[in-house]
């Protein structure tokens, strides 16, 4: 594979605060029609997060915890795992198949500029097999 | 699939090599945007202007020598249509060039970068419709083409909501002039209809090649 995770990857980033309730992170994934969400840093120690609509699943819904009295930033996935501009599309699909994740974020500069998902990965595979 | 079906006669391989050669124009013509938007160099966008002009003789000879008599009568207007709605992916390409030429380019660094993978999507497209229509030619299915095809299309869709989106919330960039305001959207517009047309084209090579088994 020889394009790098940079020309793949998707820059376009759905936020929510650690601060932020249950409730709200259901109702961004909803209207946007997503699965995850990035859960920025409370201060500058914190690090990023992930909360996926399987986080709220298991550890919320399935437990009868109430969305709206819980926070993201509990519930998150924490650290991210995080690949550079430049990595292979080999690196990330070797990092998915290790930590059994459906995606993989891209850090620069100590900031997340991008994510790649199985879907990037599974449209980045056909395209080029169909160029050949 | 056409060869095979139409025994590969004299007319028939000149049709088929000069649609090939008028695909790999059209792959030039994207290629040449594709500069432009990286150089940001003016001169370079009269190079889609000529492949145009290129393509246009190319159609006339493709379309007259199907009537000369390559291929049987129910395939002629099938493979006519597939050259004309190719042909739209020049005019859009063309209109694209031409208005990036007068682009306020305040506002334009603001898109640069969305534009320019549109513009590298349209190449890849290019170069795939080029690998379906050899598909068709010969053996080959071109169902996993045109999978790839509308893969891209969906990724351009995203982008140019993107790109909307930033038009309109641009802060440094407010566009208060009807000009500039018309120039900028007409200039999106063509760049993202490009994979659209690549699209149908591909979607009738497929019709086709189903017509044809």
């Amino acid at each position: 594979m020889s394009k790098n995770v940079g020309e793949i990857m998707n820059t376009k980033l759905e936020t929510i605060p650690a601060e932020a309730t249950v409730y709200d992170a259901i109702e961004k994934l909803i209207d946007k029609r997503i699965r995850s969400l990035l859960v920025l840093p409370k201060d500058e120690n914190d690090e990023y997060g992930v909360v996926t609509v399987r986080n709220i699943i298991f550890k919320v819904l399935a437990n009868k915890i109430d969305p709206k009295n819980i926070k993201i930033g509990d519930i998150a996935s924490k650290p991210v795992i995080t690949v550079p501009k430049h990595a292979s599309i080999d690196e990330v699909f070797d990092l998915m198949k290790k930590n059994n994740i459906a995606r993989v974020f891209i850090k620069e500069d100590n900031k997340i500029i991008g994510v790649i998902s199985f879907f990037d990965i599974l449209g980045y595979v056909l395209i080029e097999k169909a160029k050949q | 699939m056409l060869e095979k079906l139409l025994g590969g006669g004299k007319l028939e391989k000149k049709v088929l090599e000069k649609i090939k050669k008028y695909l790999d124009t059209l792959c030039s013509a994207t290629e040449c945007l594709k500069n432009l938007l990286i150089t940001e160099d003016v001169e370079r966008s009269y190079c889609v202007e000529n492949l145009e002009r290129e393509a246009d003789v190319l159609k006339r000879e493709i379309i007259a020598t199907i009537y000369e008599g390559a291929f049987l009568p129910y395939v002629r207007p099938n493979l006519c249509t597939f050259i004309e709605i190719t042909e739209k992916a020049f005019e859009a390409l063309e209109i694209c060039a031409f208005e990036y030429r007068y682009l306020n380019k305040n506002i334009y660094q603001n898109i640069k970068e969305d534009c320019l993978k549109v513009a590298k999507i349209n190449v890849e497209m290019c170069q795939i419709l080029i690998k379906a229509f050899e598909a068709l030619r010969g053996k080959d299915n071109l169902r996993e083409r045109n999978l790839a095809i509308r893969i891209c299309e969906k990724k351009i869709d995203e982008i140019k909501l993107e790109i909307t989106e930033k038009l309109r919330k641009c802060d440094t960039c407010e566009i208060i002039n009807f000009w500039e305001g018309k120039n900028i959207s007409e200039f999106v517009e063509s760049l993202v209809r490009i994979s659209d047309i690549i699209e149908d084209a591909s979607d009738y090579l497929y019709i086709l090649d189903l017509s044809l088994k």
